[in-house]
């Protein structure tokens, strides 16, 4: 909300709009770029052979390969080439989405991604929402009250907020599933399969965002427009839900950018706990088996989203509060 | 399976009754398996053991192991072996194809070897050439059912050897396609083939119906029985072994240690002790401080490692105290299982003989001002588990009593592989297994460095001349008795020098379904079988 530059306010507003959006994309894309030169300079720094460490986890056997086997491998991915030309061959297919292939399936990384995104993004969707829908019902139910209940309220969400989702995982897991048999505990892709793992995900994210709701909500109950409105003999659920919750979920919506950066790596953990498919689970494989291009691509696909997704709260921000749109 | 030292554990007298009845009616057809495993591996081929598992499914070898060691007809319906042992002519099975249509004879075969030892890091099988390489002359096809395969010197463990997971054949046509379609797809001959390979999920395997190349070790011949299996890959013990109690299995690996009792008495449990190493701490013999043998020794007895073993693991996986062989090894030495047993009063009274008689301020002994260390370097999640790693976690403790400074080092699987941190200078000690089915596994463990080429495998660092020799010997002596007494030997030599402290061994644990009938584990490395396997209507 600061003040726009003099030039900007002078010229047409669709131009000052359009200015404005450009330099979010700008902004964006050298984020991009910064993350993706960082993971290539990580990679780069690991010790060790890579040809070495390549052939050697294929076979799943320790053994000291010989030169004229290890010249082709680094022939093969260019190892041989100095790291300038490496980077550069790098940063020039990213816009292509070429990451090139894997260590271990020998596939292109972007083919893999491309099969294994869906479901991350459904889980981690769902979360977010189920996240929300916590998160409202609490808050507009219990804050500002006074009494017990209110406070132990605020406290469970305190402690839900700082809970691993591996925890919470496994105990919805042993609860839900494998005493009460109402969810699958396994194998099942569909919706019932989805509740769990969601839920594991969204309840220490709604404990977050509830926080956050809360003490805005609190303060704003206190405000005058709220009196008025009670004045004008309107109910307590409506006041609540029309008018004090607009304002109270608006720094939930600034944060709802950076949760699904949580959510991504929240979803790596889920996902292996509960099987599903994923490029969490896939990352967690490439990682323990040291599958470079792929560990690369899925942490710059994710930033990736995690850049689009806040960027989306920035261009949306002036939709939910009309004040910055009048400026 | 009545193999020295492995033993099968029914659950259920009905399912041991009925597994056990000699004479049966044709079991009912039809039903896919779902089977909830533990690691995926990184290549549904060759490679690890956990790759093995899959490969037993979709692929034949040449020939197979029973459980008493016996080397029994597969691919090859018999052979013979030259007077000299070296060389070798097996007449091929006729008639069987490839899952992909394509002939398998002696040709087929051929190419296989051929591709194994190749330099090129598309086509190598680097389990398949460390292990015979060496001695293979030549590999031919005499005509199209014989294969004759020539030595340049005998090697007795030739035929176990090739009955191993990583000596299973695949079809040429598969194999011309690429490392990529050998790792996702690869295609067999076997009573399964791979239908897809979800990551990080299953993989699909559907049933063969032209199948007709069973092993003589396999209860029936011809086709599978059930239409497929799904090959899940179930990490966390939790949902695995809830996958089996809510029905989303049929069948699970790996019973975790505190499910065991109820496991036993509510599903149909059978387990099998994989030959080899057993998990063990393979001293750094090069280096201070174990390169003293009394300090060795101390390290040994310092803790009371079968109490450690039975506490972890609930009693699902035995103690193996000779460190050289697990203990379903035909080879294994008897008496060594007890050696060094728990006495920190030996241990103490080794410490001070070697000369670490000064003390910290937190009572950690010294010598020259030097720190009594130990750093145990290992694989965490991949070779030990989370019951493993409790072992390794106690034997900390104990130790420290001693004066020992144990520090416990994990590392990623892959970079266990590929080696990284485990230089001769990086660790002291590191726990691991290798699957064998005999004591052919002697050879890969103590090989010497050779012309300045590092025998990682080795990584005890131990290598007197002695051990060397008899080992050489013992794998091109023809005659049991006395390749059995060099075999002994040889473990005398590593135990009596603590090059190796014995922990436990790999063991393989299936729980099913009582309705799912006739899994079995086979020999050499304990691979499950699902062939033979039924629902009982």
């Amino acid at each position: 909300m600061s003040e726009p530059a003099i030039t900007a306010r002078q010229a047409p507003p669709w131009r000052r709009r359009t200015a404005a959006v450009l330099r979010r994309l700008l902004g964006a894309v050298a984020v991009f770029w910064a993350v993706a030169t960082f993971t290539f300079c990580v990679q780069s720094l690991l010790p060790g052979d890579r040809a070495e460490m390549m052939l050697n986890v294929a076979s799943g056997t320790l053994v000291q390969a010989s030169k004229a086997e290890l010249a082709a491998v680094n022939a093969r991915y260019g190892f041989d080439q100095p790291l300038s030309v490496q980077y550069l061959r790098y940063i020039e297919a990213l816009p292509r989405g070429d990451f090139g292939v894997s260590y271990q399936t020998h596939r292109p990384v972007r083919d893999m991604i491309a099969e294994q995104i869906r479901p991350t993004i459904l889980l981690t969707a769902s979360a977010l929402v189920l996240a929300w829908v916590i998160a409202i019902v609490v808050t507009v139910t219990t804050a500002g009250r006074p009494g017990r209940l209110s406070r132990f309220i605020g406290g469970v969400q305190v402690a839900t907020a700082v809970a691993p989702p591996y925890w919470i995982g496994t105990i919805l897991l042993v609860v839900f599933a494998v005493r009460l048999r109402l969810f699958p505990v396994e194998g099942d892709n569909g919706l019932p399969g989805l509740v769990l793992p969601a839920a594991a995900l969204a309840i220490p994210l709604s404990g977050f965002l509830g926080q956050v709701i809360r003490e805005e909500f609190s303060r704003v109950l206190e405000q005058p427009f709220v009196t008025t409105a009670r004045m004008r003999g309107m109910g307590d659920t409506g006041v609540r839900l029309r008018h004090v919750l607009r304002h109270a979920a608006l720094p939930g919506v600034t944060l709802s950018g950076w949760a699904v950066g949580a959510l991504f790596s929240g979803a790596a953990v889920i996902e292996t706990v509960f099987a599903r498919p994923g490029i969490g689970g896939l990352l967690v494989a490439a990682t323990s088996s040291r599958d470079i291009p792929l560990v690369t691509g899925i942490i710059v696909a994710s930033a990736g989203i995690y850049i689009l997704a806040n960027l989306l709260v920035d261009l949306a921000y002036p939709i939910i509060d009309p004040r910055l749109r009048a400026r | 399976m009545t193999g020295i030292g492995s033993k099968t554990i029914l659950g259920l007298a009905a399912a041991a009754a009925l597994s056990l009845g000699t004479a049966r009616a044709e079991p009912p057809h039809g039903g896919i398996i779902r089977y909830g495993h533990e690691q995926e591996p990184p290549c549904l081929y060759a490679g690890w053991v956990q790759a093995g598992y899959i490969q037993r499914q979709y692929a034949d070898n040449l020939v197979a192991r029973d459980h008493d060691g016996r080397i029994v007809p597969w691919l090859a319906t018999e052979w013979t072996v030259s007077p000299d042992n070296k060389t070798y002519i097996f007449k091929i099975k006729p008639d069987v194809k490839f899952t992909d249509g394509t002939v398998l004879d002696a040709d087929a075969i051929v190419y296989n070897f051929n591709h194994w030892f190749s330099d090129d890091p598309d086509k190598i099988n680097r389990n398949a050439k460390l292990y015979v390489y060496e001695y293979i002359s030549s590999v031919t096809a005499s005509d199209k059912l014989t294969l004759k395969i020539e030595l340049s010197r005998p090697y007795q463990p030739l035929l176990t050897v090739l009955s191993t997971y990583f000596f299973g054949i695949l079809s040429p046509t598969a194999l011309d396609k690429g490392p990529q379609a050998v790792c996702e797809k690869p295609v067999g001959s076997g009573p399964f083939y791979v239908e897809q390979w979800n990551r990080g999920q299953n993989v699909i395997l559907k049933r063969n119906p032209n199948y007709n190349s069973a092993p003589a070790t396999a209860h029936h011949q011809g086709p599978a029985y059930v239409d497929g299996i799904v090959w899940k890959f179930l990490k966390d013990d939790t949902v695995r072994y809830g996958s089996l109690v809510s029905g989303g299995s049929d069948a699970i690996y790996d019973i975790p240690a505190v499910d065991w009792d109820e496991a036993r008495s509510r599903y149909s449990v059978i387990q099998d002790i994989t030959g080899g190493t057993p998990t063990r701490l393979q001293l750094n013999t090069a280096f201070a401080p174990f390169d003293d043998v009394r300090v060795r020794q101390a390290f040994a007895y310092v803790s009371d490692r079968r109490k450690a073993v039975d506490v972890s693991f609930h009693g699902s996986t035995p103690y193996n105290g000779n460190g050289a062989l697990s203990l379903s090894t035909p080879e294994a030495l008897k008496d060594l299982a007890a050696s060094y047993p728990y006495d920190p009063a030996a241990a103490n009274g080794l410490l001070d003989q070697a000369g670490w008689t000064g003390r910290t301020g937190d009572g950690i002994r010294t010598k020259g001002g030097q720190p009594l260390m130990v750093r145990i370097l290992y694989a965490a999640g991949a070779l030990i588990n989370s019951d493993g790693i409790q072992v390794l976690q106690i034997l900390q403790d104990q130790a420290r009593d001693a004066g020992f400074d144990v520090v416990l080092k994990p590392i990623p699987q892959a970079d266990w592989f590929a080696g990284k941190g485990r230089g001769p200078t990086d660790y002291d000690a590191q726990p691991a297994y290798w699957v064998a089915s005999s004591a052919e596994i002697l050879k890969i463990s103590w090989r010497p460095d050779q012309r300045g080429v590092v025998n990682p495998n080795n990584a005890s660092r131990f290598q007197p001349p002695e051990l060397w020799a008899k080992i050489e010997e013992a794998d091109r002596t023809f005659d049991d008795a006395r390749r059995l007494a060099l075999y002994q030997g040889a473990q005398r030599i590593i135990v009596d020098n603590a090059a190796v402290v014995g922990l436990f061994p790999l063991t393989v644990s299936i729980a099913s379904q009582p309705k799912l009938k006739d899994i079995w584990i086979s020999s050499p490395v304990s691979e499950p079988v699902f062939h033979d396997a039924y629902f009982d209507r």
